[in-house]
């Protein structure tokens, strides 16, 4: 990736290219807009990203009319990640509602829709915050570690907080951990 | 390299601003020089501002010319 870097003067005399990684890390404020700060950014072409991990190059600044700031041309690269659709995720219950359940995953929050959690029909039991399966009696609640398939993805880089990522766990091998390897054993039962 | 004195005025004009904005001086400055303009003209003296002019040549070509 390559990007304008704008290194403001009060910064000059500094080791430059700890200062640039910083401005790109972190960045700072210019005018009410950000400069830099690219991790925990959402990319509309590249998803999130997660770190900046090197800069490959940093070339001569150039001194713009009206700004005592140098602008460098610098090459680095990012550690970003992109739900791709139908990709497999293992992830953490962070919230039931009566809708469905929100699971986290790397830097997402993803939604699992009650009708996608399983087979059985879903009854919400408000007491326990759970999502309880009628004919199973499975439960899903809060800090329940799943595994799911990405259903949906719809990303909103302006308001990271808007982007919706679907999420099922409604096909063979996916689920709680525990239902898989419930699964898993029976399948083992089946073949003695 | 010899600058023309459009070059100067323009190297003058964006260091001086740069220090204006906080940018360390890079020659011993004393109290009676803090006007950032003054110290900009003899940083450019010294040949100390590390600013290159890119001078737009003819053929299209950009030249890069050390200070």
């Amino acid at each position: 990736m390559k990007e304008l870097v704008r290194v403001p003067p009060e910064r000059f005399g500094t080791k430059l290219e700890e200062t640039v990684m910083d401005i790109l890390k972190r960045g700072y404020d210019y005018r009410g807009r950000q400069e830099g700060g690219y991790e925990g950014r959402l990319h509309p072409e590249l998803g999130m990203i997660l770190a900046v991990t090197k800069i490959v190059d940093i070339e001569d600044g150039r001194v713009i009319p009206g700004d005592g700031a140098a602008y460098h041309p610098t090459t680095f690269e990012m550690l970003v990640f992109k739900p791709e659709l139908h990709e497999i995720v293992d992830g953490e219950v962070v919230e039931i509602v009566d809708f469905g359940a929100f699971v986290r995953f790397a830097s997402f929050d993803g939604l699992v829709h009650v009708s996608q959690l399983t087979d059985d029909f879903i009854v919400y039991d408000k007491k326990r915050g759970a999502l309880v399966g009628k004919e199973t009696r499975r439960a899903l609640e809060v800090g329940d570690r799943v595994r799911a398939r990405v259903v949906a993805v719809s990303l909103n880089p302006e308001k990271t907080k808007e982007s919706k990522i679907n999420l099922t766990m409604r096909q063979p091998a996916l689920g709680k951990f525990e239902w898989i390897m419930e699964e898993k054993q029976k399948a083992k039962k089946k073949e003695k | 390299m010899k600058l023309t004195k459009y070059e100067k005025a323009r190297i003058i004009g964006a260091r001086a601003l740069q220090l204006s904005m906080g940018a360390p001086p890079l020659i011993r400055i004393s109290e009676d020089m803090l006007d950032p303009i003054i110290i900009a003209i003899k940083e450019l003296e010294k040949g100390v501002i590390p600013i290159s002019v890119r001078r737009r040549m003819p053929e299209k070509k950009l030249l890069g010319e050390e200070e």
